[in-house]
């Protein structure tokens, strides 16, 4: 399967009322975009707003973050199965908006956290700091259920993204890369000295607000299942995650797999990139066994050298966790892990609920108890309602100069288990 | 084998008592981890996962497990009670790994203590709780209706 | 410039009061380096200096922890020092865990940067290594030269107040405490590298060593109790009274192996505890709390087990070294065969 990214850079945005993208800038057309997000009648009320890197602003609790892209030629469209029709992604050709993201903000439930600051300590925290975000901030009716909401507020900022990558479709990109995946037979004949790699994406499948999406299928209904690594691209994987904000896997995340990305990097030249297997982090223990019995006879079926497995979440997931590391290592087949921790904010507890000798290489993604001071920021898009529940966890969170102290588990994206960051601990 | 729910989260009680036996003990997140624990000294099987969810100890307040037999299953039926109780190791280990990682959680809690908490802050967190729980409902065979 | 001000703490060896029969020595304060000290001072060149030095007898240290802390800590107190330096200790036992436990209250108390150094086995490191920094030695003084440099180079810098870096970068043994640090790239790319590295056999550092337990499989269940022979080990420190064989309180350098033939309970009158990590009155007050004779003595008699083995062994766990204790555990193991000993219940503290 071949996939070519078509990057088209985006280095501003603006309010317009004729949305377009030229020479880097992109206009949009506020009216017409809230317009169409309040056509779902569960969603009161919805604003956009805009915040650049470097700017003192706080956007808070924030819900999904996602880089619009359009699918230009080839199968199926991009975040098929919620909304474009399911159909195979991942061939042919699709533009990126490089350098901006939509990030849906608003309060799903009272205690999300969530936040990105565009400037201060904080922004070298998160990834999104870096990025030209068009926010939409949403608030739902009265009364109604969170599951709705959150399906609500997933589907406006898909359809957002969808609505504005629209406008990349005629134009000619900045850069293109490509990526191929091969099948078995041809890449055995292709690459038969290298090793064979495969990476294992667990995703956060534990209930609501703790949902990722294949296909528009959530994915605790699932066996564990190959995909093309091209298919994330075209945004095949859908977050439906909205707590613990600092390793919960957006959208963004999901088309920008990190992992993906650097396994290419390597593909032909250190390692043969065989593919992709996704596999799940449910809550029922015979579930986990049977995903993690299933995801290890997957490896090796496809005669695996080594694989390179992500966790999303903490608890439960550690436990699928060390369950597919050592299944896998059983089989032969060497292993690499990626990770966050809770070891405490003096760094000294345990740093995960469940181990294993056999997990002996491990990334980490940083302690996310860690206490970080947040400066108080100019401008705040979304609600500060969230932080002033945390300001009021202890005496003194709350500076008199407007700052607070927070874990960096507040900061979206501050502790990704796909290795996104550079943040790490020893 | 019986499968029950034990919870301190009131939400489970009111809208699961239907399809599943639920043992309500109004306790605090580790009071309820550690009588899952006892229970499960005394027989019974752990078929979630205690750490369920992203929502940290000391941060929700409510927890539900569900766990199969154990000394809850014999009272009332009366049925196998004769059948000596056998420990499932692996559910040793989890539960009481489990109660040990709240206890770390809850040395650095950030959170207001329980009874600060807004009631719509409550509410959402046993909605999240109940959630997670009957996620397992297809797994485990049960219908809701 | 004026120089920054160290102290330094050394045992009554290195303070070349004498060797074991001089381990009971009370603390004592000299001005200027001594032994070891005198190599600091050199590879400080002219950025600090040994204001003073303080010897204390390892034993006096061990049994007299909160009185010699205290006195130790007013002696340090009076030369107005920037940094404390305790060690190294290499792989004494008692030494080592007297520099970690005075080195951790001088930190705490005095709150003025305070380190050591010791041998990874070490007792003391465990103990220690998540309070102050333990720059890793050999396991004797023969390793003096090489230990010298770490020491020097990380005092200085606590001194200027420069970052540490990681325990590979600058010597310590890790500390146990996770820190967030920014790598240069990015943690997939990582991953990647980590695992192209594992393929090829190469080595790898994990980012995370798990935390590692030496796991040792039950044993099948004893099917005949009835007709059993049952013996007692324990690291309690369960001796006749008197401690015939000088079982240390602490950091134990042997065990004791005693016959139980003639009692059928234990009592303050023939026997005591030689531990000197937990409050001994209630094991002194009735010995069987941590050796349990009596009640095995009537387990014997109603034929629940067979016998009560003659012989214990015992040692005391405080401290003591993972490597002694093993030694200790396959020696007594051998003999417990010979006696065909059938189980074996061990008891702690």
């Amino acid at each position: 399967m071949k996939l070519q990214l078509g990057y088209i850079d985006i280095r501003d945005i603006k309010f317009d009322k004729n949305p377009r993208i030229e020479n880097g800038v992109l206009y949009v057309d506020p009216d017409a975009l809230i317009a169409s997000v309040l056509q779902d009648e569960l969603i009161k009320n919805a604003h956009l707003e805009i915040a650049k890197p470097g700017e003192s602003v706080r956007i808070t609790p924030v819900k999904d973050v996602i880089e619009p892209r359009v699918k230009v030629e080839g199968r199926g469209g991009v975040f098929p199965g919620m909304v474009a029709k399911v159909d195979t992604v991942g061939s042919g050709k699709t533009y990126v908006l490089r350098g901006m993201a939509v990030v849906t903000c608003g309060k799903i439930c009272g205690f999300q956290e969530g936040i990105i600051d565009m400037s201060g300590p904080g922004a070298d925290y998160t990834p999104f700091s870096k990025l030209n975000n068009l926010c939409l901030v949403i608030e739902p009716q009265e009364g109604v259920k969170q599951h709705e909401y959150e399906h609500a507020c997933r589907m406006a900022g898909l359809n957002m993204a969808a609505a504005i990558a629209e406008l990349a479709r005629e134009l000619t990109p900045d850069e293109t890369k490509d990526f191929e995946t091969l099948t078995v037979k041809e890449g055995m004949e292709k690459y038969p000295d290298l090793p064979r790699v495969a990476y294992v994406q667990m995703l956060q499948s534990q209930g609501l607000l703790h949902d990722t999406y294949v296909y528009g299928v959530d994915a605790k209904r699932t066996l564990p299942t190959l995909i093309s690594p091209t298919e994330t691209m075209d945004g095949a994987i859908v977050s439906g995650n909205c707590v613990s904000a600092c390793d919960k896997n957006t959208t963004y995340h999901h088309e920008n797999n990190p992992v993906v990305a650097d396994l290419f990097e390597q593909h032909g030249k250190t390692l043969n990139f065989v593919g992709m297997i996704i596999t799940n982090e449910n809550v029922y223990l015979a579930d986990k066994q049977r995903s993690s019995d299933h995801t290890a006879e997957l490896a090796e079926y496809l005669s695996l050298d080594g694989a390179v497995i992500s966790q999303e979440g903490f608890g439960n997931p550690d436990t699928d966790l060390i369950m597919n590391c050592v299944k896998i290592e059983d089989k032969g087949i060497k292993t690499v892990i990626i990770t966050d921790e809770y070891a405490g904010q003096d760094g000294k507890s345990q740093s995960l609920a469940d181990a294993d000798p056999k997990a002996n290489a491990c990334v980490t993604g940083g302690n996310a108890n860690m206490v970080i001071r947040l400066p108080k920021m100019d401008k705040v898009i979304g609600t500060l309602d969230y932080v002033n529940v945390i300001a009021g966890a202890h005496e003194g969170s709350l500076q008199p100069d407007g700052s607070i102290e927070a874990e960096l588990q507040v900061i979206t994206g501050a502790t990704n288990e796909l290795g996104f960051n550079k943040l790490s601990a020893r | 084998m019986h499968k029950w729910i034990i919870t301190n989260n009131p939400l489970v009680r009111d809208k699961l008592n239907e399809s599943i036996d639920v043992d309500y003990r109004p306790c605090s997140y580790l009071e309820l981890l550690q009588a899952a624990r006892d229970e499960i000294h005394e027989g019974a099987v752990l078929l979630t996962h205690p750490l369920s969810g992203s929502v940290k100890p000391g941060e929700t307040p409510y927890k539900s497990i569900m766990l199969a037999g154990g000394k809850r299953s014999f009272s009332g039926t009366g049925a196998g009670s004769s059948k000596a109780l056998k420990t499932d190791f692996a559910s040793v280990e989890l539960i009481e790994s489990a109660v040990e990682t709240c206890q770390k959680f809850l040395q650095h809690a950030r959170w207001p203590e329980p009874e600060k908490l807004s009631e719509q802050v409550h509410r959402d967190f046993q909605v999240v709780d109940y959630t997670l729980i009957i996620s397992a409902f297809p797994s485990a065979g049960i219908s809701r209706d | 410039m004026t120089k920054f001000r160290v102290v330094h703490y050394i045992n009554q060896f290195f303070g070349q009061i004498g060797g074991e029969e001089k381990a009971d020595v009370p603390p004592e304060k000299r001005q200027g380096p001594v032994g070891p000290g005198l190599a600091l001072s050199a590879a400080f060149k002219d950025e600090a200096e040994i204001v003073a030095t303080i010897i204390c007898g390892d034993s006096y240290f061990n049994e007299n922890m909160d009185s010699a802390t205290e006195t130790i800590i007013k002696m340090v107190k009076e030369e107005k020092p920037d940094l404390f330096i305790a060690g190294p200790a290499f792989n004494a036992g008692r030494y080592g865990v007297a520099a970690g436990a005075i080195a951790s209250a001088v930190k705490e108390q005095l709150n003025i940067p305070s380190f050591t150094g010791m041998y990874e086995e070490n007792p003391g490191a465990d103990m220690y290594k998540q309070n102050v920094y333990i720059i890793q030695t050999g396991n004797s003084a023969a390793k003096m030269r090489k230990a010298i440099p770490p020491m020097a180079a990380l005092a200085l810098k606590l001194l200027k107040g420069e970052p540490i870096g990681s325990a590979a970068q600058e010597g310590y043994i890790p500390t146990g405490v996770r820190k967030n640090l920014f790598e240069e790239k990015r943690g997939s790319a990582r991953a990647v590298d980590m695992l192209l590295k594992k393929l090829a056999g190469e080595p790898f550092e994990t980012e995370y060593p798990m935390p590692t337990f030496d796991r040792v499989a039950p044993q099948p269940a004893v099917k005949d109790l009835a007709h059993a022979n049952i013996a007692l080990v324990t690291s309690g420190g369960i001796v006749p009274k008197g401690n015939p064989d000088h079982i240390e309180s602490s950091s134990a350098s042997h065990y004791g192996e005693y016959s139980i033939a003639e009692f059928d309970d234990l009592t303050a009158a023939d026997h005591e505890t030689a531990h000197g990590g937990y409050d001994p009155v209630y094991a002194n007050e009735d010995p069987d709390r941590v050796l349990p004779v009596d009640v095995l003595r009537d387990m014997e008699k109603e034929g629940i087990i067979g016998k009560l083995n003659e012989f214990f062994y015992t040692t005391v766990g405080n401290g003591t070294a993972v490597a002694n204790a093993k030694k200790f555990a396959e020696e007594i193991a051998q003999k417990l065969k010979m006696q065909n000993v059938d189980a074996v219940i061990l008891t702690s503290t």
